[in-house]
């Protein structure tokens, strides 16, 4: 699916806003700041000549399904509904998953935290894009989204930033996309 | 080892004799003198003074960033553009010093490549050898790793210091002395990020709620004093780009919007020049043109800013290259001439040549020459000097 600003922009504040997970709000903007990786936007680029606005993921591939009905979409492609805020390489094409690193890596203790919509339920998920580190660069579907960026005198919106902070290795593989809880309180 | 070598040459040798056999009937008539030999080892050098069409290209290669580099390319050379190689790893900063021959780059290392103990170092290396002179071992391991902005890697004092960022996510300047092998000091900044050296001796960085924050230093390079002024950016209306135009003191920044906005460095204190404006607009947009790329802005030797544009402007799209070169007039505020790109490119450069030249390197790694004052397309470069070719340093 696709996410315009607006509601990205919308779901962003409220992942900050909402009492229920104002800790958590605090730690993706204060402590942390922003995204999970950085750059890729010459890749990002190279790969969108001719769909400008596009999400490219790179080389064609086999869909990677939940198997979940309440969980649709492919996982390997940048267009997934969890990956609204992602910037980096998916997990789930470098040996991890949605969820969980590589084997190998470790995962960032310190993370980028975004708000998705699951097209499915209509509920606005609280989304964790932890690094996964100590391991060269995966190379596998680059996801890079710049919707919102900020300068880097914004740290928590800046997605420029290697964000594999607080781990034993700074070496970036991959970026996860974990639901880590529901943003609003109410389906929309 | 040496004999271990001849032994191997030898053995080589005989190698050659024994397949060359046949060879041998075939060729006296037309060659009757073989080629001479080669005088082996033999490693390039490079001029001590580089000629005035050589640029730094950054190389961050996405696919292994522990392995970035920087490239020395000659623009002028299509057969041979690539030069030598300086590492640049993992998210690694680089300055140049043609007075003092020297490169520096700030980087982080493992021990064990990808693990194990963290250093991060200041490398510095000969211009006219590529080899390595000296290193300053930074402390704390906090060295900021992004995605390359040259303004986390700065001089100051007239070059005989560097400014290098810290981001732990706190963030911090370090202090070091290049002349001397050696830190200075650490500067906390407020929620600032970024270097712009201001004065003889300081540095401005931009902050979270579109302050600035200049800070003086004293000769051990300590703050002496610190200024914060206010509102010298609106971050949600008009967003700069961070890496800016330098025209002698004055820094040109560009918005994500196309308004372009100077600053004085000269003094102790940041000051913003009255009169920001636009680069202007034109028709094709798709929705509208603005600048996009990952080194959007340089100025030639009169001051004339070059803002890379793409017609596909749009939220977000301010990292994905542009298709066109806006040349600007600072002093009239007003666009001279619009130079058409062979391709998507994401960073520009004007070197200082007597025929000064624009640099544009494309997201697919190629590079392309234009005359900076026609904007006529000169040569290419090929995809020839690196994979991720983002950031191109002219040096001065």
């Amino acid at each position: 699916m696709r996410f315009d600003k607006l509601t990205e922009t919308f779901s962003r504040r409220v992942a900050r806003g909402t009492s229920r997970r104002s800790l958590l709000a605090l730690l993706g903007a204060g402590m942390t700041g922003a995204a999970a990786f950085p750059v890729l936007p010459v890749a990002r680029a190279a790969s969108s000549e001719g769909g400008h606005g596009a999400h490219p993921g790179g080389p064609a591939r086999p869909a990677m399904a939940s198997g979940l009905e309440q969980d649709p979409g492919d996982q390997a492609s940048c267009d997934y509904w969890r990956y609204c805020a992602i910037d980096g390489f998916l997990c789930s094409c470098c040996g991890g998953s949605v969820n969980t690193c590589p084997p190998g890596t470790e995962m960032s203790p310190i993370t980028w935290i975004g708000t998705c919509t699951n097209p499915a339920d209509g509920r606005a998920y609280v989304i964790s894009y932890n690094d996964c580190c100590g391991t060269s660069s995966c190379g596998q579907c680059l996801c890079n989204r710049n919707e919102g960026d900020r300068p880097q005198v914004r740290p928590q919106s800046n997605n420029d930033y290697n964000w594999c902070l607080g781990s034993q290795s700074s070496v970036y593989n991959c970026s996860v996309a974990a639901v880590i809880g529901v943003a609003l309180e109410k389906t929309k | 080892m040496r004999s271990f070598a001849l032994a191997a040459g030898l053995s080589l040798s005989v190698l050659a004799l024994s397949i060359g056999g046949s060879g041998t009937a075939i060729a006296a008539p037309a060659f009757p003198t073989p080629l001479p030999e080669e005088t082996l080892p033999s490693v390039a050098k490079l001029p001590a003074q580089w000629p005035a069409s050589w640029v730094l290209i950054h190389d961050f290669r996405f696919m292994s960033i522990v392995d970035g580099r920087i490239a020395v390319v000659d623009t002028a050379d299509p057969v041979r553009p690539l030069k030598g190689l300086v590492r640049a790893a993992q998210f690694a900063n680089m300055l140049v010093s043609p007075d003092r021959g020297e490169i520096y780059t700030a980087e982080t290392f493992y021990t064990r490549l990808s693990r194990g103990e963290r250093t991060d170092a200041i490398t510095i290396w000969d211009m006219a050898t590529l080899e390595p002179k000296g290193e300053i071992v930074l402390p704390g391991g906090k060295r900021q790793q992004s995605v390359t902005y040259p303004h986390l890697f700065q001089f100051t004092n007239g070059g005989k210091w560097a400014l290098i960022a810290n981001f732990t996510p706190a963030q911090s300047v370090t202090v070091v002395d290049l002349a001397a092998r050696k830190i200075l000091n650490e500067i906390d900044l407020p929620g600032c990020a970024q270097i712009y050296p201001t004065g003889e001796r300081g540095f401005t960085s931009l902050c979270a709620d579109g302050s600035a924050f200049s800070v003086t230093l004293d000769d051990k390079g300590a703050a002496a004093s610190s200024k914060t002024v206010l509102k010298v950016q609106d971050i949600d209306r008009q967003p700069l780009f961070g890496t800016p135009a330098i025209v002698g003191k004055t820094a040109w920044f560009v918005s994500f919007y196309g308004m372009i906005q100077g600053f004085d460095l000269s003094g102790a204190v940041i000051r913003p020049l009255p009169g920001s404006f636009s680069v202007g607009s034109a028709e094709g947009g798709q929705p509208e043109w603005r600048p996009g790329g990952w080194e959007v802005i340089h100025a030639d030797a009169a001051g004339r800013l070059y803002v890379l544009m793409s017609p596909y402007g749009k939220e977000g799209s301010h990292k994905d290259g542009g298709t066109e070169v806006w040349v600007v007039d600072p002093v009239k505020k007003a666009r001279v001439q619009r130079i058409a790109l062979k391709g998507q490119s994401v960073a520009i450069a004007v070197t200082r040549e007597e025929q000064p030249h624009l640099v544009a390197a494309r997201a697919d790694g190629v590079v392309d020459v234009y005359d900076a004052g026609t904007g006529a397309f000169v040569r290419t470069l090929g995809a020839n000097v690196g994979a991720n070719p983002i950031m191109i340093t002219v040096p001065r």
